[in-house]
């Protein structure tokens, strides 16, 4: 969900199209038409005219800009499509890109076209890049899939070619560099090699982009030369390329740009892509490219989904004043996506869409209708009963985080190495404190103890909740469990005072147990016994051991049982 | 206050007292030592009893006498155990006489605990009484004379050691011995000391007068503090009467078993969903990548499946699948979109991947493996799932949370009906009247809504969303009926019905707090 800057004076512009003048409007207004494109104001400048807009649907990514939010709105407002000829006329196109043999293994696509015609402000840069970095940054995984150049076009020589070339022996000054310097070096220096150097990891030739006239462009997709990959205000005509690793993608990222700047009033001039082997789009392919296939949807189909009856003709506008394309046939539409777009996966895209287009206000609330019974599993029932008799013995209710670490769950239970000591552990750590689930439940209220001597005595806790026992035979190579914790700390804190409360918890619960002595490190030897039912353990009971007291600092006695509901009924 | 009142609420002590004070007739009054003696108190609760009753104005005092009273410094209290300098100086002249040896004030001052001070004023007293001569060198000489100072000084050691006694009580020369050496402004070295001890003698006023005589013709009964098992059993309480107590004091604190006030407002949450026919559905905190995103049709190379936003697992790394059949389904609607209707995502599905272990992120994992099991139609189900998400921790980002989903299957179910659900949880769950739906993003639902409502104390504020599953995730699932997805944000609620501002601090670990947290839900 990427968040963006744009300026009120270059979008009022851009709604009313760029050769007519502005029509301020008010932030409510923006506010409402941003429904429109699951945007939401996050912040107004009024000073400086910047408003934050987050964007909210990571598959429209020609949403990610100034330009697609002012054509998204400007479409409803005038009920008709901004033609884009260059993606739906046949073009001739002038320039060529030479695609190398040898690119498949690296980075295999690229897309290109020129702009001319728009003289680029100072705010129109700052959206040309602000886009060009979301684009590669979220739609194109860090530069991954997709990233994305621009240039100045009257620096160029055509035709361009797409090669590798050996990083150690090839060299330009890069953007941000005021030296020449090899690849090799860019990426071990250059603060965008160091970022996204790791994308080419292992390749001994990386991509290049290089004019006829042996000028390098860029070294994709890392960095542009300095000398011809820096556009600057006041530049009117320039060379836009993407390259990556997936075609579609990459040419919807060229699609979404080269709109852009016809919007801000440049004329487009689509380029042929020429491969040494075949793509999935042929072996020449001329970019921009209208990628658009078209889908049948039955009207009941629309009109199920949302619960109205709209007809034909309500469905064909809502659609049209979205941008799609769209000729009705007998009860159903023939729609097409903008050519920008490429996020029709199922009708019921378009079903959201409709909605969307007349507003979700426009839509009744109906309650649905059909009785159901509710109720909880027997797990909550269980653990609720447990947790109302815990309260009625005296018990303060405690609720923790179950992401902890070893040395809280284990190391100062001193079982670090034993059964009761073994947790489910998380592979990429933020931080050690945060580095496993807890296993049982003890230690979650011994947290409290260590950070409450100064509440007065006695303490009586109790938490139930879920654990994670790893299990080899699961599944998931571990149980989740509920289970019931207790303590209770003061200075005579004694075995019998907390056996008395498990053993009136039993007897409410309705079972059966007997404590089995167990030599366990957490507790004082001869101090401690397994809960069993049935001969099956189920628990602990005992007092803690001071040891454990010790590595807590915890200057108190405590005793504890820990509890486990799903094994108490069977669930296991 | 009443007469009757104070009565009523005068502690046996103070009865004591007052009893005693009356037994004198004529009436006199008593020093404080007389009273304690006569009322048979320790001199503490004598001193707490006649407090209580002059701020009640039930006695008053008489005279205040001031006595000068005689007792021994710490060095009075050596001279007793050992011997005054005046003794050791008259002594080691005596014995220099016998010996025949010299004795100079030099060697007497170099004696141990003997200072300069001390050998002059004793030389001094001892050769104005005649008992000394110095002559020439600083030589001392015995004259064989007794001094009275040497011999009086002794028994009143003695017996001011015994008791501290008022200094009347001595005769005037005695008097005068201890004027001589008591301790005074400049001269703290002196073995006796002279204090002012105030003695106090208590009357009855009329009103305690009056009291005792209620006292009195309230006859012999006796009072007690506490009811007990002994005097309901043989019904002696009735020939006794109840103390009154001072109940306008603060309450002492008490520790009570109570619910987490967080655990509470889940339980209201809960309590609701139950109410409006919704089932509970448990999972687990562990969950293949499978259920937790690929199920609910989240491509594989989803930014919210970056390391750096989902938990995995360290060992096992990848769950052990026996049945791979709704791996593959799943899999070919990723690639194609299966049986669905779908074009779908178009890259070829890792099942590799769909194994891999992580801490559920979302609540709807739970709501994916309901799908699977064959749910009723028509069917509400909601969880309350503890979820994990790799995030920094901060004032509104917690590493585990919990998250309130749910799902709605029925053939009536649609955009319509769906709005309707949002509506019922407005009401129901922020009492809610205004609601506003926004369009929203989720890669599971299509079309997908945001709730905002108008809580009636935060004013606008998200409280879910939601939206129809797409076919994509119902139908590999098994389930071919429409399916609303539904969630909760229920945080913002809950931090301010428990008036905190940190998210941190709904599992915080200070039990003062918790103790003393009110939920206002």
């Amino acid at each position: 969900m990427p968040t963006i800057t744009i300026f009120k004076d270059d979008f009022e512009s851009l709604l009313t199209g760029a050769r007519t003048t502005n029509r301020p409007v008010s932030i409510e207004q923006v506010e409402e038409w941003l429904m429109l494109v699951k945007g939401e104001l996050k912040g107004h400048n009024p000073e400086t005219g910047e408003l934050r807009v987050e964007l909210q649907d990571s598959n429209r990514p020609d949403l990610w800009c100034c330009e697609g939010i002012a054509r998204q709105i400007r479409i409803k407002q005038q009920g008709k499509m901004t033609p884009y000829p260059f993606l739906t006329e046949k073009v001739k196109p002038k320039a060529k890109v030479i695609v190398k043999p040898g690119m498949e293994q690296v980075r295999p696509y690229v897309a290109a076209c020129a702009a001319r015609g728009y003289q680029v402000t100072s705010k129109g840069l700052a959206q040309l890049i602000q886009t060009q970095e979301k684009l590669a940054e979220i739609f194109g995984h860090k530069r991954k899939t997709v990233s994305i150049g621009i240039y100045q076009l009257p620096k160029i020589t055509f035709p361009v070619t797409y090669e590798l070339v050996k990083p150690g022996e090839t060299r330009f000054t890069p953007l941000g560099m005021e030296t020449v310097m090899t690849l090799a070096e860019m990426l071990m220096v250059h603060p965008k090699g160091v970022e996204y150097g790791g994308i080419l990891a292992g390749a001994n030739l990386v991509p290049i982009l290089r004019d006829a006239a042996n000028q390098l462009l860029s070294f994709p997709p890392i960095i542009n030369s300095r000398e011809v990959g820096e556009v600057q205000v006041g530049d009117d005509q320039l060379f836009v390329e993407v390259t990556g690793t997936d075609l579609p993608m990459v040419v919807l990222t060229l699609n979404i740009f080269s709109t852009n700047l016809a919007d801000r009033g440049a004329t487009i001039e689509p380029i042929i892509v020429e491969y040494s082997k075949r793509t999935s789009l042929g072996k020449r392919v001329t970019t921009p490219k209208d990628l658009r296939k078209s889908k049948t949807i039955p009207i009941p189909t629309i009109e199920h989904a949302l619960g109205q009856e709209l007809g034909i003709k309500v469905v064909k506008q809502a659609l049209e004043d979205y941008g799609y394309e769209v000729s009705a046939g007998k009860g159903s539409v023939r729609v097409k996506l903008p050519p920008y777009r490429q996020d029709l996966m199922h009708t019921m895209d378009v079903v959201e869409d409709v909605a969307m287009s007349r507003g979700y206000a426009e839509f009744t609330p109906v309650m649905p209708a059909q009785f159901t019974v509710g109720g909880l599993s027997r797990i909550e029932q269980v653990s609720d009963r447990a947790r109302e008799l815990m309260v009625g013995l005296g018990f303060q209710e405690i609720i923790s985080n179950i992401l902890g670490s070893p040395e809280q769950y284990s190391g100062h239970m001193r079982i670090d190495e034993t059964e009761w000591g073994q947790t489910v552990k998380v592979d990429n750590v933020m931080t050690l404190s945060f580095s496993c689930l807890r296993q049982w439940m003890v230690p979650s209220l011994l947290r409290i103890e260590a950070a409450s001597s100064r509440a007065f005595y006695p303490h009586r806790l109790f938490e139930a909740g879920d654990v994670a026992i790893p299990d080899a035979a699961h599944e998931v190579g571990s149980r989740t469990e509920t289970v019931l914790g207790a303590v209770i700390a003061h200075a005579s804190a004694h075995f019998s005072e907390i056996h008395s409360c498990l053993d009136t918890l039993f007897y409410h619960l309705g079972k059966e147990y007997r404590l089995e002595p167990v030599p366990h490190p957490s507790f004082l030897e001869g101090r401690a016994g397994r809960i069993l039912i049935e001969d099956k353990a189920i628990g602990i009971i005992g007092e803690i051991h001071p040891e454990v007291l010790e590595r807590w600092q915890i200057a108190m006695p405590v005793v504890a049982f820990d509890l486990n509901l799903s094994q108490l009924i069977g669930q296991a | 206050m009443e007469i009757s009142n104070i009565i009523d609420s005068l502690h046996p002590l103070e009865i004591k007292v007052l009893m005693t004070l009356s037994a004198r007739q004529p009436a006199v009054a008593l020093k404080s030592e007389e009273l304690a003696i006569a009322a048979e108190l320790e001199p503490s609760q004598l001193s707490m009893a006649v407090e209580w009753l002059l701020a009640k104005a039930l006695i008053e005092i008489q005279a205040e006498i001031v006595t000068p009273v005689v007792s021994l410094t710490k060095i009075g209290e050596e001279y007793y155990q050992t011997a005054a300098p005046i003794e050791r100086i008259l002594a080691s002249a005596r014995d220099a006489a016998g010996t025949g040896k010299r004795l100079t004030i030099g060697d007497l001052q170099t004696q141990p605990g003997l200072d300069p001070s001390d050998v002059s004023k004793a030389v001094g007293r001892l050769k104005k009484e005649g008992v000394l001569l110095i002559i020439q060198g600083g030589c001392i000489e015995t004259t064989g004379r007794s001094s009275p100072t040497a011999e009086a000084l002794r028994p009143l050691l003695e017996e001011v050691h015994e008791s501290s006694r008022e200094l009347a009580s001595f005769s005037p020369e005695r008097q005068q011995l201890i004027e001589d050496y008591s301790v005074k402004r400049g001269n703290a070295k002196e073995p006796f000391r002279v204090d002012e001890r105030v003695t106090r003698s208590f009357v009855l006023s009329p009103s305690g007068t009056s009291a005792v005589e209620q006292l009195m013709n309230q006859g012999l009964v006796e009072e007690v503090s506490q009811l007990s098992p002994e005097l309901l059993k043989d019904g002696s309480w009735r020939q006794k009467r109840f103390r009154k107590y001072t109940i306008s004091l603060r309450a002492p604190r008490v520790g009570t078993g109570k619910k987490h006030p967080y655990r509470e407002f889940l339980d209201t949450v809960k309590a609701k969903l139950v109410s409006m026919g919704f089932q509970e559905m448990r999972g687990a905190l562990v969950e293949t990548e499978f259920w937790n995103m690929d199920a609910l049709f989240m491509p594989q190379f989803h930014p919210a499946r970056d390391i750096h936003d989902v938990y995995f697992v360290k060992q096992p790394t990848h769950a052990a699948m026996a049945d791979e059949s709704i791996l593959s389904k799943v899999g070919n609607v990723h690639e194609n979109g299966g049986k669905t209707g779908s074009s779908g995502w178009g890259y070829a599905f890792d099942l590799q991947r769909a194994k891999r272990l992580v801490l559920r992120s979302q609540g709807t994992a739970v709501s994916a493996r309901t799908l699977a099991a064959s749910p009723n139609i028509p069917g509400k189900y909601f969880s309350i799932a503890r979820c994990f998400r790799y995030d920094q921790v901060d004032a509104t980002h917690a590493t585990d949370f919990f998250q309130v989903e749910g799902i709605v299957l029925g053939e009536d179910i649609n955009f319509r009906t769906l709005l309707g659900l949002l509506n019922l949880f407005a009401h129901e769950v922020a009492q809610a009247k205004e609601v506003k739906f926004l369009p929203a993003y989720f890669p599971f639902t299509e079309p997908s809504v945001e709730l905002h409502v108008r809580h009636p104390r935060l004013g606008w504020m998200e409280l879910g969303g939601a939206g129809l599953f797409r076919p994509e995730v119902t139908v590999p699932l098994g389930v071919t009926a429409p399916v609303i997805a539904w969630g909760l944000g229920l945080d913002r609620m809950a931090m301010v019905a428990l008036g905190i501002h940190d998210i941190r601090e709904l599992f915080t670990d200070n039990l003062e707090l918790i103790r003393t947290t009110r939920g206002l839900f």
